[in-house]
């Protein structure tokens, strides 16, 4: 069974559907959670959060925005539900993001490389600046809007756009 | 978004599609586990995308997390065993089933309807046990007014605990009270369509003097509260018409074939009435029967 057909059970309220669900996508979406954000409190009730949602909302999941695929929603709701965990966190501290572990780096894996990104582009890609790939992170893998990326990178968003335009030239000059 | 929209390329062919044949390997998705830096960006996003499509792949990182991220599965372990105390205090949206039926009824009209259909029931089983006395039908003679029974809870502040939400709806109004009318009468009418017809009470009968007590239910309910309108024509029907009858032991005039003319008539008038009334079923002040 899928993690589709899995999300239409508990839609039905079946909670060991849930639970399997839980099971498989849990591990995921910490890891991927982790690598954005480091402080480990925020993580626990952003997971927390977005289960819960899950469990709330599959009956609203159509997979209208995401191709189909519930992992991909659960991504979706996470992003966004990271968004304002970080939003609400910087209303109350004002303490300074936790800077994204991105530091630039040999392309060591290249055997995984190519597969998806093609040499091309994964070489323009690193040799991006690490703001500008950052943006691009958060807009294109992440799929967050200007908005939502400003908050996540805790910077302005006329920032944002700035990069992302300076991304994109630069792709699109290494690319041609 | 895709990475060719975010650069506003055309020339899609030149670039591989973003499809993985392979699996990425174990050492990866361990250091990837790990949070470990001094991964390229490339194959950051290689392993990401690929990980959003890939179960089995996520398998594997589930069964690395233990040896390579402790924190990461204590974190886990954490989460769900709040989730598992949360969980069953969370309200849940309903199916999308149930909300079709609740955009044509308000929450408690269905032991109205229960009622109704009971009323009918009763009237059928009379019938039918005092089949050998000369009496007039009782379903025929409760006919006009059960739906009466159901169309009082339609718009009341007692039995919608939204109604004032209801009321502000775009949708509030008489298309609301008509449609929620319409419910009603379906659930109503076959049922005494039925049961008539067991004790040889057509619908021809009965159908129009039916239609004509609901819509002035809707008439009157402008004036003084839909819940009063149905009970006084409720009671003015069982008063005026059901006692003399069963006393005289003999069919009303007004149930007769000979009066279903003046019955079309009276109907057309009441919904002339009802149309050009229409604008006192919307804004809270002039609905006096949202008044408990």
């Amino acid at each position: 069974m899928d993690e589709e057909q899995l999300v239409r059970r508990v839609a039905r309220g079946d909670r060991d559907a849930f639970d399997e669900l839980y099971r498989r996508t849990s591990p995921w979406l910490a890891v991927r959670l982790r690598r954005r954000c480091a402080d480990d409190d925020v993580v626990a009730d952003v997971m927390q959060e977005t289960y819960l949602a899950v469990w709330r909302a599959a009956a609203a999941f159509a997979g209208a925005g995401v191709g189909g695929s519930a992992v991909g929603w659960l991504w979706t709701i996470a992003a966004r539900r990271l968004v304002d965990a970080l939003r609400r966190r910087s209303r109350d501290a004002r303490a300074p993001h936790a800077a994204l572990p991105m530091p630039p780096a040999p392309p060591a894996e290249d055997e995984v490389l190519g597969t998806v990104l093609g040499d091309e582009i994964g070489a323009a890609l690193n040799r991006l600046a690490p703001e500008l790939r950052q943006v691009l992170q958060a807009m294109v893998l992440d799929g967050l809007t200007v908005r939502e990326t400003a908050v996540l990178l805790g910077v302005p968003e006329g920032t944002v756009k700035t990069r992302a335009r300076r991304a994109r030239i630069a792709l699109r000059e290494a690319l041609s | 978004m895709r990475l060719a929209t975010f650069l506003g390329r055309r020339d899609r062919a030149r670039k591989p599609v973003a499809v993985a044949p392979d699996h990425v390997p174990r050492a990866v998705l361990a250091r990837y586990a790990a949070g470990a830096p001094g991964f390229g960006t490339d194959a950051l996003w290689t392993v990401e995308a690929h990980l959003e499509s890939c179960p089995s792949c996520r398998g594997v990182l589930a069964e690395a997390l233990e040896r390579y991220s402790p924190e990461t599965a204590s974190l886990l372990n954490l989460v769900g065993s709040r989730l598992a105390t949360e969980l069953p205090r969370t309200a849940r949206m309903p199916a999308r089933r149930r909300r079709r039926v609740a955009r044509w009824a308000p929450p408690g009209l269905w032991a109205w309807l229960v009622m109704a259909l009971a009323v009918v029931g009763a009237a059928l089983g009379l019938d039918v046990a005092g089949s050998s006395r000369v009496l007039p039908s009782l379903v025929l003679l409760v006919a006009p007014v059960a739906p009466l029974i159901g169309v009082a809870s339609l718009w009341s502040t007692g039995l919608d605990p939204a109604h004032e939400l209801v009321v502000a709806s775009p949708r509030a109004g008489l298309y609301m009270v008509l449609r929620r009318t319409l419910a009603v009468l379906i659930v109503v009418v076959p049922a005494l369509t039925v049961a008539g017809l067991a004790v040889g009470a057509s619908p021809a009968r009965w159908l129009l003097p039916c239609l004509a007590f609901t819509a002035g239910a809707l008439v009157l309910g402008e004036l003084i509260g839909l819940g009063w309108a149905a009970f006084s024509l409720g009671l003015a029907w069982t008063a005026g018409v059901i006692a003399p009858s069963l006393l005289a032991a003999r069919t009303p005039l007004l149930l007769e074939p000979a009066s279903l003319p003046y019955w079309s008539g009276f109907t057309v008038l009441i919904g002339l009435a009802l149309l050009l009334r229409r604008d006192a079923y919307t804004g809270l002040r002039s609905a006096p029967w949202f008044v408990r």
